[in-house]
């Protein structure tokens, strides 16, 4: 008789995998509810290496992330939020009114982004690390997937949509094109989701927003 | 000493007694009676390290130094008395070695420091060997000896007293009244009624061990393998002072060239030879050796005192659990492979143009602890790009409008920035949002100057 809510504290565990079923990942909200109820348990995963395919540079990948970089490092003992090899300078003043915390973003340039990237998730110092490749080889996707696990990190890795056709051992990975005042989200791979596409817009006010 | 066999009629407890008594300096209602400390003047200003060099020689002569800065030293000599022919064998001892360092000096001898100090300063190189004849010797001495604050020696003037014996004339009750408990407390220190307890000068601690090897290397792997004795070496010292190092370096030596210096940057101290050696073989590993190695020479160039590590209870991202380790074990490693420089973080600035609103600082503190949350401007940053350009770059126009792949559409109202005519570094623009045919969002501005050029100067991401 009292078998069944043991069972389902049973399957709640999540070392249990049950294909698209409900045993719980840790996750994180993305801020968007359209596409938290299209996400593998709601939200983005807490740790594991996810590829964001943007159309191009600035289709809105970042404004995607924002709500979630900002709920991160604002988090009691939070670790550190790092951005190794951006493609162009982050802007301050945006980052803090997008709620991000600047204690803990750290920046990491230098001449070997993907071994940086690496060493950053499997440090264990850092809640979310960000990183920007152009074709990063299937080893070493997979070499980042298992440092992200390792470290605990979510790690986001940005690349073309050009991608979208080759295999990758992320554990999410979404497609994005730019609408006129919010983005297209298509899901290409996760635990249990459905491909498809996400209209999703952008808040009132935001930077994205300004349409009109 | 007797043995016991010889004191029958001792009961343990009788014995025990005896020891104790032994033990504690009998009835001591100030200083241990048998000090006896030189003080060492300098009259003439000398620079903070030449104080330390003196302490260091003066180790020779006792244990005991303790520094009086800016121009004082201190030495109990008690005990080394019988080593260098009495008291006049210490003072020309240590005399020559203040004209060793060219340091002009006054040297007196007191059975209480404060009082061999003001002897010194008072310019009266005296010997005041027994305890008896320290007040006499004290009472004509002028009270600036004592370097009290100059508001208290007024006072002390206009009452008419202006020597140490008439400070000690006045009663008690009412000079800790009038003048401070602290000043009362000088002068028991200066005549022994109460101990003066002085820190002891410690020299500075350092590593530093040589290697030469039997022959010549030129694989970065065989010279870390001829550098881990060394850095064993380092362990056990590290482990056995109870510091940490913050600083180290590693001096590579060649035939002919000049040696290859390698120094090695910790966020936190370390005090784990394997980690050394693992971060040493990362830095190794990216240096370019002009010829093979020689000899090697591991150096400390900054030990700290170091708390043991305390395990956190959590894993790291765990319930908020601890970050410093890990954080200051990435930096470390980010840092000696990429370069000094390549880890940073960010920080805002006053200032409207948005070259100038934002700037690089040290990367984010290791220990994640209270934060100062700096005040939020939603009207300054509401349309600002996530992205910076380095530098504006110049766009293509026609027909009055600025293209960047096809025709860019101009959205909402312009933001004027017009500032910074007082540094010279002048900008007059109009800021406006444009998205480009592909739906990307750019942040352009129009130079209000001639020739009135447009430029790109972000992506809002």
């Amino acid at each position: 008789m009292d078998g069944a809510p043991k069972l389902a504290r049973l399957l709640e565990h999540p070392a249990l995998w049950r294909g698209r079923s409900a045993a719980r990942l840790e996750v994180l909200p993305s801020g968007f509810a359209a596409l938290d109820a299209r996400l593998p348990g709601c939200g983005w995963p807490r740790t594991g290496l996810i590829e964001i395919l943007a159309a191009r540079f600035g289709s809105g990948e970042l404004y995607l992330l924002l709500p979630a970089l900002a709920a991160l490092t604002h988090a009691t003992a939070a670790r550190w939020c790092v951005w190794v090899a951006p493609p162009l300078m982050p802007f301050a003043p945006a980052l803090v009114s997008a709620g991000i915390e600047l204690d803990r973003v750290a920046v990491v340039g230098g001449t070997r982004p993907l071994w940086a990237f690496e060493q950053v998730l499997g440090s264990g110092a850092c809640d979310a690390a960000l990183a920007w490749a152009r074709q990063p080889k299937p080893r070493e996707l997979r070499r980042l997937q298992l440092a992200a696990e390792r470290g605990r990190t979510l790690g986001v890795l940005f690349r073309p949509l050009s991608a979208a056709r080759e295999a990758s051992p992320a554990v999410l990975r979404l497609g994005l094109r730019p609408l006129a005042a919010g983005v297209r989200v298509t899901l290409l791979k996760g635990r249990g989701v459905d491909r498809g596409m996400i209209e999703l817009a952008w808040p009132e006010g935001a930077p994205g927003r300004l349409q009109g | 000493m007797q043995p016991e066999e010889a004191q029958p009629h001792l009961t343990p407890a009788r014995r025990t007694a005896q020891a104790l008594r032994a033990l504690t300096p009998a009835h001591v209602p100030g200083a241990a009676a048998g000090e006896l400390w030189v003080g060492v003047h300098l009259p003439v200003p000398v620079p903070a390290d030449a104080l330390q060099r003196l302490a260091l020689r003066a180790g020779r002569y006792t244990p005991r130094v303790s520094l009086e800065p800016p121009d004082g030293l201190l030495l109990e000599v008690k005990g080394s008395l019988h080593l260098f022919a009495g008291a006049a064998g210490v003072r020309r001892a240590v005399t020559d070695e203040c004209r060793h360092l060219e340091l002009p000096s006054v040297l007196a001898f007191a059975p209480t420091p404060l009082a061999a100090l003001a002897l010194a300063r008072a310019g009266k190189p005296r010997a005041v060997l027994d305890r008896s004849a320290l007040i006499g010797q004290l009472a004509p001495l002028p009270l600036e000896t004592l370097r009290w604050p100059g508001e208290i020696l007024a006072r002390l003037a206009r009452s008419g007293v202006r020597t140490i014996g008439a400070a000690l004339r006045l009663p008690r009750g009412g000079f800790a009244r009038r003048f401070g408990l602290a000043q009362l407390a000088a002068l028991d220190a200066l005549t022994g009624r109460t101990r003066d307890l002085r820190q002891a000068f410690r020299a500075r601690v350092r590593f530093r061990r040589r290697h030469a090897l039997s022959r010549e290397l030129e694989q970065h792997p065989a010279i870390l393998t001829a550098l881990t004795p060394l850095l064993a070496d380092l362990g056990t010292f590290l482990r056995a002072h109870q510091y940490g190092v913050l600083e180290l370096e590693c001096l590579l030596e060649h035939r002919h060239s000049p040696p290859t210096r390698c120094l090695m940057r910790l966020a936190a101290p370390v005090a784990d030879a394997g980690r050394l050696g693992e971060l040493l073989g990362e830095r190794l590993s990216v240096l370019t050796l002009p010829e093979p190695v020689r000899g090697c020479e591991l150096r400390s160039a900054a030990l700290v005192p170091r708390r043991p590590d305390c395990p956190h209870l959590w894993q790291p991202g765990e319930h908020g659990g601890g970050l410093s380790s890990e954080a200051s074990g990435l930096l470390e490693l980010l840092r000696v492979r990429l370069g000094e420089e390549a880890i940073y973080g960010l920080t805002l600035l006053e200032g409207h143009r948005p070259e100038k609103a934002w700037g690089k600082t040290a990367p984010p503190a290791t220990a994640a602890g209270s934060r100062a949350t700096p005040g939020r401007d939603p009207l300054r940053a509401a349309r600002r790009p996530l992205w910076l350009l380095p530098a504006p770059q110049s766009l293509p126009v026609r027909d009055g409008l600025p293209r960047r792949c096809g025709p860019l559409r101009l959205i909402g109202e312009p933001e004027r920035i017009e500032t910074g005519w007082w540094d010279g570094d002048e900008i007059a623009r109009d800021y406006y949002t444009a998205a480009d045919p592909h739906g990307v969002l750019l942040w352009v501005f129009r130079d209000r100057a001639a020739p009135h050029g447009w430029y790109l100067h972000g992506v809002f991401g």
